[in-house]
């Protein structure tokens, strides 16, 4: 395509995504289905622009007076990619299963798209800020209620409204930086280092962590969608792309500073950490459709930090090799987790169409038999989250345990040490996440007769979900080609050539195999298919041979008939055990109402009695301490300054007329 | 000595609310109730206390006789809340050894409550017994529970005794009364062998069966059967202790005793077994005392009460015995406790022995509660066991029970609460209860 | 200060050494070995109420009624059956009086051998307990069935041999059926007792199944009331194929 060509459409892309709002007003499949064409059009831009590295499409002159552009460069052409990925499946999605919800969705969905894209293909600062506002209000508007929810201090929306302009604020603070520092709001490179440097380094972590939804911020994460009705679209946007927004404008930055001094890549490396393990408990532990995959994304993005981490370390100690590989992972996670997140969170609208509820507990299956390209679609997706061979989320876990692995070459202890706790609690995080995703695939998706069907077109979900099944597996067992692919964003972040980690294994042809180090470790995912499937080809033929001796019998239930509904294990009793381990960390309490004198009825009749385990995110109470606080405080100033008495009022203006007369005078 | 083990109370002159009162039998047809008095020791028989009431501890006794099959043998409130469910554990479990459900309501690791159900392996044995002879009701009586079978055989006979007035000679009482310990001995180290086993004490758990199953030997030794069986009934051709066998007794029992005194000394310098042990299953005193517990469980929570000592029959009326008491409640207690009772059976042993009555000299039985029926009572291993026997023209023509595992099964189910599920097995094997003698 | 290492080199080995030597008089006693009659021994109708359970007949002595009470040895019998009475046919046990049989390698068919281990699964129908515990007690040190290659399960699933003790109930027929069901083939089904042989005692009771054999196929009966440890450590081994042979006049 030529460069104009590429251009044009790019810049056609972002229009036609805003385009979607004011078409959905009249229309709401009308809006939908133009953000499809739009994110696919934009996909077709991201990918021509990942080839031959750059793509500008129209330039203006701001009202400051610098020039803005909408450009793809290597970076930003990746985020896009993924982000349009996203967005045409949950465009999809929409057009089929969006028929209920408010008017205000599809509008507020449509300027959410518009503003991420914007702000991913905008070169200068000014206009990137405007993209990221208009995300945080569009957003906002996409899960907005009415009223807050009872026995809520404030509603979900307003939480995510919060932390969102918490978000701006810092992130205005690191582009006021960055605008000293270089003289402009054009995105470019500030070498020098100093405290100016540090100060856009920790407000961009802080912005961007909040946004991403990093510890301790991952309240603005799962809040809004585990307690709010945002509806399956918005929740995928949500968790998905405005996550991948986050990361984006904390790559975009550090890849215009300076090589990082050791602590910066240890600050990243331990917050990434503290997310990775914070949210695969909790994940664990949730009974909610959507909660536990919001918990989910917090470890993932935990996760690109980690990586992330990892290679800012390397950058700081030297090691070329490391540093590329870590930067390729943390690339990796990310559109492996955006796609995978897409899908189960598809799935979980899926699930909640047909049994009408969100409740893990309550569900017995939620699909039938014959949707089965949705339900491999959304197996493809839990088992990649839970790092299952050969899909993405297995090769992604792999690079980035095996970046931690090699920890030992930085030379001062503490930092060996920093990277050998992340290690263990990325080790712990991916046991857990195991324990969830289980959890979710068994009490969720898993099909039983008692599953309704679907209602509406199922054909097109089932399209979506399969083509993004297919999309996780060809990105886990094609990775090396994709880390080809990738090569142009690693090395536009890094603003310098990167080689790529593929290489050779024995008789494993040439590219087959990722190189972790040099010489460390080594990985063949085209290869674990192969062997997975003779692995299954040999369990097949002895299931086949032995159909004739084989007899089938109920679970032995010692000796009871086979078990009921209610006589199974819970979704919440296959978490307990971990909700009772945990419990200093989780503030696991059992709370009991109504409690009779002893559990035995005193021969009289018998009152049921109730006992619920609960568990708690002890951020959230610092962060409802914090609110309560500052409720009081602003109440306590307002009352002391207004109290609403007259004569206190003409006391004010007295004293100020006087300052005035006084202040006049002196001065004239 | 005629005391009779009770006092005779009218139903208007007996406040069986008072505290410390338990109740301790109530017969099928309404006529007698028998209950504790835990602060005096004694024990009152009350005449026509009208119709069973059809909750708290009567009922779980009377469900074992009526026809409903499974029944619940405790009723633990409803639990309701998040997650809670039903987990169904049995009938076959091997765990359990027997055949007996549990259901245990469970948000997953802790018990919130646990329903025992038992009549799965109901033997009909009361509706096999009318019209029997003494002897021949005798064969299914001792098979009720097979290492109970001296405690059952011991008081049906006692009862029947009463009923008809019978005299019988004291070495006959002797030599139930020696049976009957010799079981009891059996059965606590068989209840501690399999605690050790529930909490993988592979070493202590194998001595401790290797001595029980001596017991059982000597058991079948001296009265030809391991389990008693026909060496106590009438008319049978039961193994009777002549003097030569009363002679090799003793060095057994002295051996006996001091290889487990030592084997108990390493069980208590075992820190592991005792911390799995301590604080489990715990039955308060008041608890105890209200579900209508008894035995060595409820003397482990703190209730002097045992049948040879505050209801005796001879030969106990003559015997010197310690009453073993802890009263913390929970399973160490009742380990203890059993310790406390094995050692004590051990004296009692010897004292028999010694104290042999001569040839001819007969025994009084206790006054009949009607005329043509007897009740009795003896410490079973599992606790106190009542029978109330109706005898008619020598046949057996009615039988009431009250065994100790359908007084228990309720302090199980109360002790099990907010347990984890890693610690049932020390629960159920502390209680030392059958299911075989839940039902009729 | 003692260990449990010393106190179990001071017991020494306790175990017995069974089948590879025969049973002693301590580990069989009187009641652990079928009755059989005397050569003297009365016979006609008039024996018949010499046993409550019915298992002399005129010309007969039913060891699988037998409930070991003893009533008969004053009548002409005394216990001196062997200990391997484990049969893998119930009319086998059916003796006839005058002349029982002996037992030989020869006289019956083998069952389709286990070999090395075997899984065993104890299934209680109706029993006074007395059964259970001579089944646990093969687990003692004094027996020790693991040297002999036999474990006890937890689950039927993983079991080649079906242990049934006690007298069939109405409430453990689905139970038992499940039970049965679940065990993969090979399988085997031991009958362990009087109760589920012919009922024992209890055989004229109400709504009971006085014979397993109705309920699920029997591969192996092992009477006595209870049959001691050894008693069923035969009927296991002979369900294996590998009981001890001996010839007992």
């Amino acid at each position: 395509m030529s460069v104009d060509l590429a251009g044009a459409l790019l810049t056609a892309a972002i229009a036609g995504l805003f385009a979607g709002a004011p078409l959905a007003v009249v229309r709401r499949s009308a809006g939908y289905a133009t953000t499809l064409v739009a994110s696919l059009l934009l996909l077709v831009v991201a990918a021509d622009a990942l080839r031959v590295g750059s793509v500008t499409g129209v330039a203006w002159t701001g009202p400051l007076g610098d020039p803005e552009s909408l450009s793809l460069d290597g970076l930003s052409a990746f985020f896009a990619l993924a982000a349009s990925v996203v967005w045409a499946g949950t465009s999809a999605y929409s057009l089929a299963y969006d028929t209920r919800s408010s008017p205000l969705l599809p509008i507020c969905y449509a300027v959410t798209l518009g503003a991420i894209a914007l702000l991913v293909a905008a070169t200068n600062w000014f206009l990137f800020l405007v993209g990221w506002e208009t995300m945080t209000l569009a957003s906002y508007g996409m899960i907005l209620q009415a009223r807050g929810r009872p026995g809520r201090v404030f509603s979900a929306s307003f939480v995510f409204l919060a932390f969102g302009e918490a978000s701006t604020l810092f992130v205005i603070v690191a582009v006021a930086g960055l605008r000293v520092g270089t003289g402009s709001f054009v995105q470019l490179p500030y070498l020098a280092t100093g405290a100016v440097a540090t100060l856009v380094f920790v407000a961009a972590l802080i912005g961007f962590g909040l946004k991403m939804g990093v510890a301790p911020f991952h309240m603005s994460e799962w809040l809004p969608i585990a307690h709010s009705s945002a509806p399956s679209n918005a929740s995928a946007v949500l968790s998905a792309t405005l996550t991948l927004a986050g990361a984006y404008g904390l790559f975009r930055v550090l890849s215009l500073l300076a090589a990082p001094p050791l602590w910066w890549g240890a600050l990243v490396l331990g917050i990434g950490a503290v997310s990775v393990l914070l949210g695969a408990l909790f994940a664990a532990v949730s009974e909610h459709t959507k909660g536990l995959p919001a918990y989910s994304t917090i470890e993932n993005n935990g996760l690109i930090l980690v990586a992330l981490g990892s290679a800012l370390l390397a950058q700081a100690e030297g090691l070329t090799a490391l540093y590329a590989f870590a930067l390729f992972a943390a690339f990796y996670q990310a559109i492996a987790h955006a796609v995978a997140k897409t899908a189960l969170f598809l799935s979980a609208g899926y699930v909640e169409h047909s049994t009408g509820t969100f409740d893990l507990g309550a569900i017995e299956g939620g699909f039938k038999r014959t949707d089965g390209a949705a339900y491999a679609g959304s197996v493809a997706a839990t088992l990649s989250l839970a790092a299952a061979p050969p899909l993405a989320g297995f090769v992604s876990e792999w690079m980035i345990l095996e970046a931690l692995f090699q920890s030992y070459r930085f030379r001062p202890e503490w930092v060996q040490f920093v990277g050998l706790l992340a290690g263990a609690a990325v080790a712990l995080a991916a046991g857990l996440i195991l324990v969830a995703m289980t959890k979710y695939l068994g009490f969720s998706l898993l099909w039983s007769p008692a599953s309704r069907g679907p209602q509406g077109r199922s054909a097109l979900l089932g399209g979506v979900l399969g083509a993004l099944g297919a999309v996780i597996l060809g990105l886990g067992v094609a990775a090396p080609w994709v880390l080809e692919m990738l090569a142009p964003t690693v090395s536009a972040f890094a603003r310098a050539p990167i080689a790529v980690p593929v290489g050779q294994l024995l008789s494993v042809p040439n590219g087959w195999s990722i190189l972790s180090g040099a010489p460390f470790g080594i990985l063949s995912p085209p290869v674990v298919p192969i062997a997975l499937s003779i692995g299954a080809a040999v369990g097949a033929g002895y299931w086949l041979l032995g159909r004739a001796g084989r007899r089938r019998v109920p679970v032995w239930m010692a000796g009871s008939a086979p078990a009921r509904t209610d006589e199974t294990y819970t979704s919440f009793g296959f978490s307990s055990g971990i909700r009772i381990m945990m419990r200093s960390v989780l503030q696991t309490r059992e709370v009991r109402a109504s409690t009779p004198s002893g559990t035995t009825a005193e021969f009289a009749g018998a009152v049921p009695y109730s006992v619920d385990l609960e568990v708690l995110d002890v951020f959230k109470v610092f962060y409802d301490g914090l609110v309560s606080g500052g409720a009081r405080f602003s109440t306590a100033l307002k009352t002391a300054i207004m109290p609403g008495r007259p004569g206190r009022y003409l006391a004010y203006i007295l004293i100020v007329t006087l300052v005035v007369v006084i202040y006049t005078a002196a001065v004239g | 000595m005629t005391r009779a083990p009770w006092t005779l109370v009218e139903a208007d002159r007996f406040d069986a609310g008072r505290a410390d009162r338990a109740l301790a039998y109530w017969s099928p047809d309404g006529r007698f109730a028998l209950y504790n008095d835990y602060r005096t020791g004694q024990s009152f028989l009350v005449s026509d206390p009208g119709p069973i009431p059809d909750q708290g501890p009567p009922s779980w006794w009377a469900r074992g006789a009526g026809p409903a099959r499974p029944f619940s043998l405790a009723d633990p409130a409803p639990v309701e809340g998040y997650g809670v469910f039903t987990f169904p554990y049995g009938p076959v479990s091997l765990g359990v050894a027997e055949s007996g459900r549990f259901d245990l309501r469970t948000y997953g690791e802790r018990i919130l409550a646990v329903t025992p159900i038992g009549g799965f392996k109901s033997r009909r044995l009361r509706a096999g017994l009318a019209g029997l002879s003494l002897a021949d009701a005798g064969l299914r009586i001792e098979r009720t529970v097979g290492n109970f079978a001296a405690a059952h055989v011991a008081a049906f006979l006692a009862a029947a005794e009463s009923a008809v007035g019978a005299e019988v000679p004291l070495e006959e009482l002797w030599v139930r009364a020696f049976a009957q310990e010799l079981q009891r001995i059996y059965n606590h180290l068989h209840v501690i062998a399999r605690i050790a086993e529930a909490a993988n004490q592979n070493v202590g758990s194998a001595q401790a069966h290797a001595l029980a199953e001596e017991m059982v030997r000597f058991q079948g030794r001296v009265f030809g059967h391991r389990w008693l069986f026909g060496a106590l009934l009438p008319g049978g051709p039961a193994r009777r202790l002549g003097s030569e066998d009363r002679r090799a007794i003793p060095g057994f029992l002295t051996g006996h005793e001091q290889a487990f005194d030592r084997l108990w000394s390493l069980f208590l310098e075992s820190r592991t077994f005792i911390d799995r042990i301590q604080a489990t299953a715990p039955v308060p005193r008041d608890r105890a005392v209200r579900l209508g517990g008894v035995g060595p469980t409820l003397r482990a929570s703190g209730v002097a009460w045992d049948d040879r000592l505050r209801v005796p029959h001879a030969p106990y009326t003559d015997l010197f015995l310690t009453l073993p008491q802890e009263s913390a409640g929970d399973a160490l207690a009742r380990v203890l406790v059993r310790v406390q009772e094995i050692r004590a059976s051990f004296s009692l042993l010897e004292q028999l022995l010694e104290r042999w009555p001569s040839n001819g000299a007969v025994g009084t039985p206790d006054p009949p509660i009607a005329p043509g029926r007897g009740l009795a009572r003896v410490e079973a291993p599992s606790g106190d066991l009542v029978y109330d026997v109706t005898v008619r023209a020598g046949r057996v023509d009615q039988v009431g029970v009250r065994t100790a595992s359908q007084a228990n099964f309720p302090l199980l189910a109360e002790g099990l609460r907010d347990q984890v599920f890693t610690d049932f097995h020390f629960a159920y094997e502390s209680f030392g209860l059958v299911f075989a003698e839940t039902d009729g | 200060m003692s260990t449990w290492l010393e106190a179990s080199v001071r017991r020494g080995i306790l175990t017995t050494r069974y089948p590879a030597s025969a049973a002693t008089a301590d580990e069989v006693p009187a009641t652990g070995r079928g009755p059989r009659a005397r050569p003297g021994a009365s016979g006609g109708a008039a024996l018949a109420d010499a046993c409550p359970v019915g298992a002399i007949g005129p010309e007969t002595l039913d060891q699988g009624r037998c409930i070991r009470c003893a009533r008969c040895l004053p009548r002409g019998f005394d216990f001196s059956g062997p200990v391997e009475a484990s049969t893998t046919d119930r009319a086998a046990l059916l003796e006839p009086r005058a002349a029982p049989p002996l037992r030989t390698a020869d006289s019956e068919a083998p069952l389709r051998p286990f070999s090395r281990s075997l899984h065993v699964f104890l299934v209680d129908v109706g029993s006074c307990n007395a059964c259970n515990l001579e089944v646990l007690a093969l687990a003692n040190p004094y027996y020790d069935s693991q040297r002999l290659g036999i474990f006890f399960t937890n689950s039927p699933r993983h079991a080649d041999v079906l242990l049934v003790v006690g007298v069939p109930t109405p409430e453990m027929a689905e139970p038992l059926r499940r039970a049965f069901e679940a065990l993969p083939g090979p399988k085997a089904v031991v009958a362990v007792g009087a109760c589920p042989i012919s009922g024992g005692v209890f055989r004229g009771n109400p709504d009971l199944t006085p014979s397993l054999a109705d309920l699920v196929p029997v591969d192996v009966f092992v009477p006595g009331c209870p049959p001691t440890p050894l008693g069923v450590l035969d009927g296991i081994l002979r369900a294996a194929g590998r009981a001890r042979r001996e010839a007992v006049p």
